[in-house]
């Protein structure tokens, strides 16, 4: 081969090598160059998120409740510090905080490699003191950000819940949520999460390659949260919440006379809930439940100890939708309205028939299931009450008329479809199932039929090395294992049935407006803070019950009679010329041998135009009669207009 | 072989006038130079500035080496390049003892390359490139019939010594360029298949033991596992191969304009001064400006490539291809590592990086060529 021709193959090589260069560079810069202008474009920015404070949260009549602030607090960008610059500047952090430097150390190792961390909150004079020195920390910067305030204190705790860190659960079910963000996680604060966060702003910064900002964008502010407005009244609310308190406090002085003379005392009542309901569309005006918290604790994050012995009193459960109780004989408006409506039969054993009257005297004996024995049910009080009608047996919460009730029912319709008629009453007044109330922790309830038992049975067997629902004598009768002794029971509000105090209420209000069971709520409407309307609660009607209006006003009148003449007499004597226009009915829970009894008043008023029910429970509290109804007399002297009398005790009564 | 010769080639001696330099070759470098200096201000400015420098410091620093070779050029272009050959030795002998003293100096960046002269630092690694392109021609360049193996046992043993010194510092950019200069001239020098076919097979034996031992440093071994992969460790030992690339694609078309681009402008790319200085050229003048540059460093190869198939002697056309082998190197591996098709080595693109060392010697170079191309034979000689 010849150097000419040598230096030609050369030549080719060299020109494919620049042939190589040039289709490569078409490739970079023409096919692929949009793309890599875009990459290039965006990596000089760093977004940087501005909380957005929460929306503010006011009542029926718009008072403040809780609202946001802004704080101070020192963040630290790791995108902004050099590595080489980490430890001086953990060290002068440390310093300046008075925090220790491992403390910081681990955060910022936590955060990531382009980690953006919240170190605390500050001072103003501590903020003021890093500001003079923030050219010197690079990466920090005192960021004013929103804190949620709550301005009424333990006030309504329950139903406006408190903030703390999402869960891994929380997470799982809103993966946009920032982990180191508090949201909602009781009450309100936790079902409108949603709509209460806001939308976060955020701001653009261009930096060059020593993460010096060399250009900004204009931030986008963040948008606070909308305002929510409750159906709760403050005062209202303040009302229910000292009556409460009182009452808690009268129970325990009840149970110290009643130690002093001897008789039996268990536990000191420590636990109550309260509701007030608008029986005219399901808002709740108040409600509230004992002990309580203040939602002001979680708002920089509770301590561990703190946290323990609040939630070693239960104080986040809100017995007012949580709380299971036999509703006792204040559930014996259902029966009632069953007996009326549906014309059951009495038993024969304390009938008059031709009166059809029931002799309360104290004690029904019905025949036994073996040869020679009786089967006796005594009732509450010891003194012979007479002949009774249902108006009466109402008035004076005579359990032998409404056992007579049961008794009569399931001795005519026993294995019939008819057999579990006041069951039904009772679930399309809303017991046993969820009342769908805005709050969180409801609890469901239970109203024992058949089937139920029946489940239980089948469950039992299936599954004996379960705790065991039903005596095991049960599980062999014939008939099956729910008896006419359980509808007897659930016919004065006892035995397997639970009820929450706001089912209780939420019952009550279907009977008083004439069989509407109206959704309760506590949210009346999320307002944006644009103005813009995000949602107003409508008056939602869940079941509509056919309800003759003379068993209504029959029901009504007798429930004055119960607080005029009945069992809440004492209690409501101080009452002043409403009197005549608000009525109730008392109830006293039996529960599990050693405890002491659940103390239930529910009340209704006006009696001529049902606006509102308030609802009391007792946890252990006694009698009803004696400590539920002045507490519920109280507040409903407020709500009739009439200044309260102070809360003593009532009579003894069921 | 017409497609090399001169295009003017006369019909006889006697009416041949005076030989001119090579005036393409001349505008075409100072173009480069040019273009140089004006992507060294608008890559370092930014930078300098935050140092409290002036902005044009870098460029004006390099205006020195444009004027010093300039300077060199025209002095090398008066010596008779045979003059050079004869010479060769004595070259060949300085370049040894001076890849031998840089490691008298200390390392910088983790590499013992440079003796520092205050205002400069000289880079003798720089100046053995072209000193070894006329220690090969000087040995494969004398009268012969056929190459044979000892002649090729020699032109080896003759690169080997600066090459152990070179991997020595380290330069493994540099050892490139000799293997590269090496193979380009035993071509020219008439290898035959044969041969061919055994100095490949020692090749890979040797790249085989090479990689066998462990020899390449890690951070090299980085280097080639980046450009097989690019979505490596993207802030890490990624971030130079990405970063560069990006700003060359963000040019698109016809670029962001003259001192225009983050990429360059952020200092998101490397040494963005030196041996990515491309990278500058990519982003504010687009594919257009990038081509252009391509193409003009096509049209000095061209050039070099004439001077070689008209040179006088063999000698001369050696060095005049082995030059030209030298610049087709540098401007692949620089321009195709910028652009991810080549791994990151520390060659810089001539005449547009930032560095006197380089500078100076590509100025040298060229001066030797135009020599060649000054006292061509009326006529091409066989060689």
């Amino acid at each position: 081969m010849k150097f000419g021709t040598r230096l030609t193959v050369v030549a080719a090589a060299f020109v494919a090598m620049f042939g190589v260069l040039g289709i490569r560079l078409w490739f970079v810069q023409v096919a692929e160059g949009a793309q890599s202008a875009e990459i290039a474009e965006e990596q000089t920015w760093v977004r940087i998120d501005t909380q957005a404070p929460r929306g503010d949260i006011v009542d029926r009549s718009g008072v403040m409740i809780a609202t946001s602030r802004f704080v101070p607090r020192v963040v630290v960008d790791r995108r902004f510090v050099d590595p080489a610059q980490k430890d001086a500047l953990i060290q002068r952090l440390s310093g300046l905080l008075g925090l220790p430097a491992s403390e910081l150390d681990a955060l910022y190792e936590d955060a990531g490699l382009n980690g953006r961390f919240p170190v605390t909150e500050v001072s103003t004079d501590t903020a003021y003191r890093i500001s003079e020195q923030i050219s010197d920390l690079p990466g920090v910067s005192i960021e004013k950000v929103p804190e949620r305030v709550y301005l009424v204190g333990p006030t309504m705790a329950h139903v406006v819940g408190h903030l703390g860190l999402p869960d891994v659960a929380d997470i799982e079910s809103r993966p946009e949520l920032d982990p180191n963000l508090r949201i909602g996680k009781l009450g309100v604060e936790r079902v409108y999460d949603a709509v209460l966060q806001g939308v976060p702003g955020y701001s653009e910064l261009r930096l060059n390659r020593q993460s010096e900002v060399v250009e900004e964008r204009l931030p986008v502010p963040p948008l606070q949260g909308a305002t929510l407005q409750l159906t709760l009244d403050l005062r209202l609310q303040e009302v229910v919440e000292q009556a409460l308190a009182s009452g808690v406090v009268l129970a325990n002085e009840v149970k110290n006379d009643d130690r002093a003379s001897g008789n039996e005392v268990n536990h000191d009542a420590s636990r109550a809930a309260a509701v007030v309901l608008d029986v005219t569309n399901g808002e709740i005006l108040a409600l509230a439940s004992v002990p309580d918290f203040d939602p002001s604790l979680f708002v920089g994050g509770l301590d561990s100890a703190t946290f323990q012995a609040l939630n070693d009193e239960r104080a986040f459960n809100n017995l007012a939708v949580s709380g299971l109780y036999p509703p006792a004989s204040t559930f014996k408006v259902v029966t009632y309205v069953s007996a009326v409506e549906d014309n059951l039969p009495l038993a024969d054993e304390n009938l008059d028939p031709s009166s059809g009257l029931i002799h309360c005297n104290g004690t029904l004996r019905l025949p036994g299931f073996e040869e020679g024995s009786q089967q006796v049910f005594h009732d509450w009080y010891t003194v012979d009450k007479g002949w009774l009608d249902i108006h009466a047996a109402l008035e004076q919460s005579c359990n032998i008329y409404f056992w007579s009730i049961a008794l009569g029912t399931w001795r005519a319709n026993k294995l019939t479809d008819q057999e579990s008629i006041i069951q039904e009453w009772a679930r399309d007044l809303g017991y046993g199932s969820f009342t769908g109330v805005d709050l969180t922790g409801e609890a469901q309830g239970i109203v024992p039929d058949r089937a139920l038992f029946d489940a239980w049975k089948q469950f039992q067997v299936e599954n004996p090395e379960a705790p065991a629902r039903l005596e095991p004598s049960r599980l062999d009768l014939p008939e099956g294992p729910f008896l006419g002794g359980d509808l007897m029971n659930l016919a004065i509000g006892q035995g397997e049935l639970t009820a929450t105090p706001l089912q209780v209420a939420q019952s009550y209000a279907a009977i008083a407006n004439g069989g509407f069971v109206y959704q309760p709520h506590v949210v009346s409407s999320a307002t944006a803070r644009d103005g813009t309307v995000i949602f107003e609660a409508e008056r939602e009607l869940v079941r509509e019950i056919d309800i003759d209006p003379a068993t209504v006003q029959s029901i009504l009148a007798d429930l004055n009679r119960v607080v005029t003449r009945g069992t809440a007499s004492t209690a409501f004597a101080s009452f002043g010329a409403s009197l005549n226009n608000v009525g109730g009915k008392t109830g006293t829970g039996q529960t599990i041998a050693n405890n002491d009894n659940h103390a239930w008043f529910a009340g209704v008023g006006p009696i001529d135009s049902p606006r509102w029910v308030v609802v009391v429970l007792i946890d252990e509290g006694g009698s009803g009669g004696r400590v539920a109804a002045p507490v519920a007399r109280h507040i409903m002297q407020y709500l009739m207009g009439e200044i309260p009398d102070p809360i003593v005790e009532g009579e003894a009564a069921d | 072989m017409t497609l090399l010769a001169h295009p003017d080639a006369p019909p006889a001696i006697s009416d041949r006038r005076r030989n001119t330099p090579d005036r393409v070759l001349f505008v075409t470098t100072l173009a480069l130079s040019m273009l140089g200096l004006l992507m060294i201000y608008s890559a370092t400015r930014v930078g300098l500035e935050r140092d409290n420098l002036p902005a044009s410091f870098s460029m004006e620093r390099q205006m020195i080496f444009v004027a010093a070779g300039l300077i060199l050029f025209v002095a090398l272009s008066f010596v008779d390049y045979r003059e050079l050959g004869q010479l060769a030795h004595i070259i060949y002998l300085g370049m040894i003892a001076l890849l031998a003293l840089v490691f008298l100096f200390p390392a910088v960046k983790g590499a013992q390359r440079w003796f520092d002269l205050g205002y400069f630092q000289l880079q003798p690694s720089e100046f053995s490139k072209t000193a070894c392109v006329i220690a090969l021609a000087a040995v494969l360049g004398r009268p012969q019939v056929k190459l044979r193996w000892g002649r090729i046992g020699q032109a080896l043993a003759v690169i080997a010594v600066p090459g152990i010194l070179i991997f020595l510092q380290p330069d493994l950019g540099t050892m490139l360029v000799f293997a590269f200069l090496t193979i380009v001239m035993l071509f020219g020098a008439g290898i035959s298949g044969r041969q061919i076919l055994v100095l490949s097979g020692l090749g890979v034996a040797l790249l085989a033991t090479v990689a066998q031992l462990g020899v390449l440093r890690d951070y090299q071994v980085d280097r080639i596992r980046v450009l097989m992969d690019p979505t490596i460790d993207p802030t890490g030992i990624g971030w130079n191969i990405r970063q560069s690339k990006l700003a060359v694609g963000s040019g698109q078309l016809t670029g962001k304009g003259l001192f225009q681009g983050q990429q360059t402008n952020f200092q998101y790319v490397p040494e963005q001064g030196t041996d990515f200085i491309f990278t500058a050229v990519g982003e504010q003048l687009g594919f257009v400006g990038g081509i252009l540059v391509v193409a003009a460093f096509l049209v000095l190869v061209w050039r070099l490539l004439v001077i070689s198939a008209n040179a006088r002697d063999r000698f001369g056309a050696l060095v005049a291809l082995g030059i030209a082998a030298m610049f087709v190197f540098h401007v692949f591996v620089n321009i195709g590592m910028t652009i991810g098709i080549m791994p990151v080595t520390g060659l810089p693109l001539p005449f547009l990086s930032a560095g006197g060392s380089s500078f100076l010697n590509f100025s040298i170079a060229l001066g030797i060529a135009n020599s060649i191309w000054l006292r061509r034979s009326p006529v091409p000689v066989p060689v």
